[in-house]
């Protein structure tokens, strides 16, 4: 597709490079818990109820690819989360995680295969509220590996400026989605963990058809994310 | 006695070859000298000769044939009599009463809803001032002017009140978004000439019909005062007289320029779609004046196809042609416009004023639906129908505010800047009022017509330009999708596709909504 980009707009290259940044700084992360899991004590043996609490900081693609990248020039970004978790002495976890992803890109004009962008500030805000249920497994070792699934409630915003109240969007959405990570013990009350998440939240785009989503017909919210977590608790 | 007498034989054989020639000449045209010199560059200020709203409706062209009520507002951006004030909590009321005496204030009724208070004060003061006189004091937390609020760009030209046209096609918003284009797009405005440059010249006007001969006349030029200055026009090119002046001898292409561009929010006049774009004046065809003056050509199929290569050759990136014929094919109008819109230039055409004359095709027109990036362009009045005149067919793609003077008499026309016509048209006087044109002279003008559609398109190809839409097929696509759909549902013979709307064009889509 050729893209004819307004100059009064951040360019697809100053994407590419906070990805990269963001990807060198998860790399850096990811060595600093490795060094930590390789010099900490085994996980202990779980045999009581615990209640954490956890922050964390991911990137989710999209399942609409073209619709993301069209707008915000990069089917991708940053997710800031958190949430509150419960294991149980059965193995058995749940947890509530709410966290957000915002981008700002522009308004297009698609024609032919050619994407024109307008100049003009669109900002996309999705805020997902997580019900996840699941199960961490007892492999004797320092790592616990986890997965589970769950439930969604996605809102969904779309800000444009020139946008009359009705032209902008603030709707909610119901979705699912499946969870699988392992998590590693830092020190007796912080653990650290890398997630991933598929999640598909159907028919929330594409149903406007002055819309990129309904121009590539692309419907779901949905995304896979890879995530770092930071577990306060036992 | 032999030099007097040979002097004397060669006066009268002189007179005698004057008379002949002067006889003849009125007989002949070609034995009359084509005179069109520039006798100077003037400096005196254009006539401005106001609006002519009162004047019958002018009938919009066809082939062959060769208006102030203010907003209320002064022009001000706030209300007299009266500002707003704030005092600080605790400030007694006899505190209140000593500075407002300041400026000879007192309050008026408590308001609902206001932590401030309204102050009258005297309608022939300045409200700024007096805000500054009573902000300074310790005891007022703030005072300001009343300004007026709009509720989107409303251009403070004094006559922008009549132009109902823009918001027939909700402009205000629109130039909310996108403020007049910029001076990067260049508009080629391929027409009867713009009134772009002031001078004097010279012309010889021959007798034509019943109209005697003239001889030789002094013309005063002057440019439009409300497209602006020499800056604003580039490249400009006069085919029918074969020069670099294509001054208007006619009005129409002023008009047209002024639909385009003309200067807005300027507080003077009336306000234009894309009034910061450039123009470029080509001029491609001949008027009534050019006739009398006697141009080498007139505007035939070849010269307008020249002018369209010469305009996209030299930057135009959109093209105005509201000019039109019947008759025959146009192929070689029609090779140009393709070339044109592989140069990458917009191309909006007149669909034609000859509805109600047999509804003819219009020639210049009726290829558009085979070239992506050319629009031919129908006329709606202000009740948003088809105008009387306005051509229907396959070939007609959009439609845009052309005027109707039957819905709304001669306000029902399009409102712009262009010449007196009373000082152009001399010759429907009569050969007792007839006389030499001032083209220095200027009025605001209801006229209607395609004509005055087509340069609605052209300006608002130049905003989305402006906006990031470059391809003119891509303009043509944008205009089609978020037009609003007028007469029966989807693409009909009067409409096409339907009115012209810029705002959504220029919002287009975001990721969701």
């Amino acid at each position: 597709m050729l893209r004819f980009r307004n100059p009064r707009m951040p360019s697809e290259r100053d994407s590419k490079a906070m990805c990269f940044r963001l990807c060198g700084s998860v790399a850096l992360w990811l060595g600093g818990v490795a060094v930590a899991a390789i010099t900490a004590s085994p996980a202990a043996a779980q045999t009581e109820f615990m209640l954490r609490g956890f922050g964390d900081i991911g990137s989710t693609t999209f399942t609409a690819k073209k619709s993301f990248d069209a707008v915000l020039g990069s089917d991708s970004g940053l997710v800031f989360g958190g949430g509150v978790e419960a294991v149980l002495p059965q193995r058995v976890f749940v947890n509530v995680r709410a966290s957000r992803f915002r981008g700002v890109g522009q308004r297009v004009f698609l024609f032919n295969g050619e994407q024109f962008d307008l100049g003009i500030p669109a900002t996309i805000t999705v805020t997902p509220v997580e019900l996840t249920g699941g199960y961490r497994f007892d492999v004797g070792w320092r790592v616990v590996p986890y997965g589970g699934a769950g439930l969604g409630w996605h809102r969904y915003e779309e800000i444009s400026r020139f946008a009359n109240a009705d032209e902008n969007i603030d709707e909610r959405f119901t979705g699912y989605h499946i969870v699988g990570g392992a998590e590693f013990r830092l020190a007796r009350w912080i653990a650290a963990a890398a997630e991933a998440q598929w999640a598909t939240v159907h028919d929330a785009l594409g149903g406007d058809s002055n819309s990129v989503s309904h121009e590539f017909n692309e419907s779901d919210l949905g995304g896979v994310t890879f995530r770092l977590k930071v577990v306060i608790g036992r | 006695m032999k030099v007097s007498r040979a002097t004397g034989a060669l006066g009268i054989t002189c007179l005698a070859t004057s008379i002949w020639i002067a006889t003849a000449a009125a007989q002949d045209d070609s034995l009359l000298p084509q005179v069109r010199a520039w006798l100077a560059d003037i400096t005196a200020p254009p006539i401005d000769r106001g609006i002519r709203d009162l004047d019958a409706p002018r009938p919009p062209r066809h082939e062959g044939a060769i208006q102030v009520a203010g907003d209320g507002t002064n022009g001000e951006p706030f209300i007299r009599g009266s500002i707003i004030v704030k005092f600080r909590p605790g400030t007694t009321p006899d505190a209140q009463r000593a500075m407002l005496a300041q400026v000879d204030g007192s309050t008026t009724r408590p308001l609902s809803d206001a932590s401030f208070d309204i102050v009258s004060i005297d309608a022939a003061a300045d409200p700024e001032t007096a805000a500054r006189r009573l902000d300074a004091q310790p005891d007022v937390e703030y005072a300001q002017a009343r300004y007026r609020v709009y509720p989107a760009f409303v251009p403070n030209d004094p006559l922008y009140a009549r132009q109902w046209n823009y918001p027939a096609i909700d402009m205000e918003r629109a130039w909310d978004i996108n403020q007049g284009a910029a001076p990067s797009v260049i508009v080629a405005v391929l027409d009867t000439g713009v009134a772009f440059r002031s001078g004097l010249m010279r012309f010889n006007a021959r007798a034509v019909g019943g109209l005697p001969a003239l001889g030789l006349v002094s013309v005063p030029f002057a440019a439009a005062p409300d497209l602006g200055g020499a800056d604003r026009f580039v490249a400009p090119r006069d085919f029918i007289w074969d020069d670099v002046n294509p001054v208007d001898l006619d009005g129409h292409g002023t008009h047209v320029s002024g639909i385009i561009g003309q200067l807005t929010n300027n507080g003077v006049g009336v306000a234009g779609m894309a009034f910061n774009v450039r123009i470029m004046p080509v001029k491609v065809i001949a008027s009534d004046w050019d006739f009398i003056f006697n141009s080498p050509l007139q505007g035939t199929d070849d010269v307008v196809a020249r002018g369209i290569r010469y305009a996209v050759n030299n930057g135009a990136q959109v093209l105005n042609i509201s000019i039109g014929r019947t008759g025959a094919a146009a192929p070689v109008v029609q090779e140009a416009v393709a070339y044109a819109v592989s140069r990458g230039a917009f191309v909006a055409a007149a669909a034609g004023n000859d509805f109600e004359s047999g509804n003819r095709v219009e020639r210049l027109a009726e290829f558009a639906p085979q070239i992506d990036g050319m629009v031919a362009v129908g006329a709606t009045g202000r009740d948003r129908r088809r105008a009387f005149y306005s051509n229907t067919g396959s070939y007609v793609e959009l439609v845009a505010p052309g005027g109707n003077s039957r819905v709304g008499g001669t306000e029902g026309a399009i409102l712009q800047q262009t010449f007196d016509f009373d000082l152009v048209e001399t010759y429907l006087n009569g050969p007792a009022r007839y006389q030499p044109p001032r083209f220095d002279s200027f009025a605001y003008e209801f006229l209607q017509g395609t004509s005055m559609a087509t340069p609605h398109v052209a300006g608002f190809a130049a905003l989305l330009m402006q906006q990031g839409i470059t391809s003119p097929a891509a303009i043509e696509a944008v205009m089609k999708r978020y037009a609003t759909d007028l007469g029966p549902a989807g693409r009909d013979n009067e409409y096409g596709y339907g009115l012209i709307n810029p705002r959504a064009s220029l919002r287009g889509l975001g990721l969701a909504k």
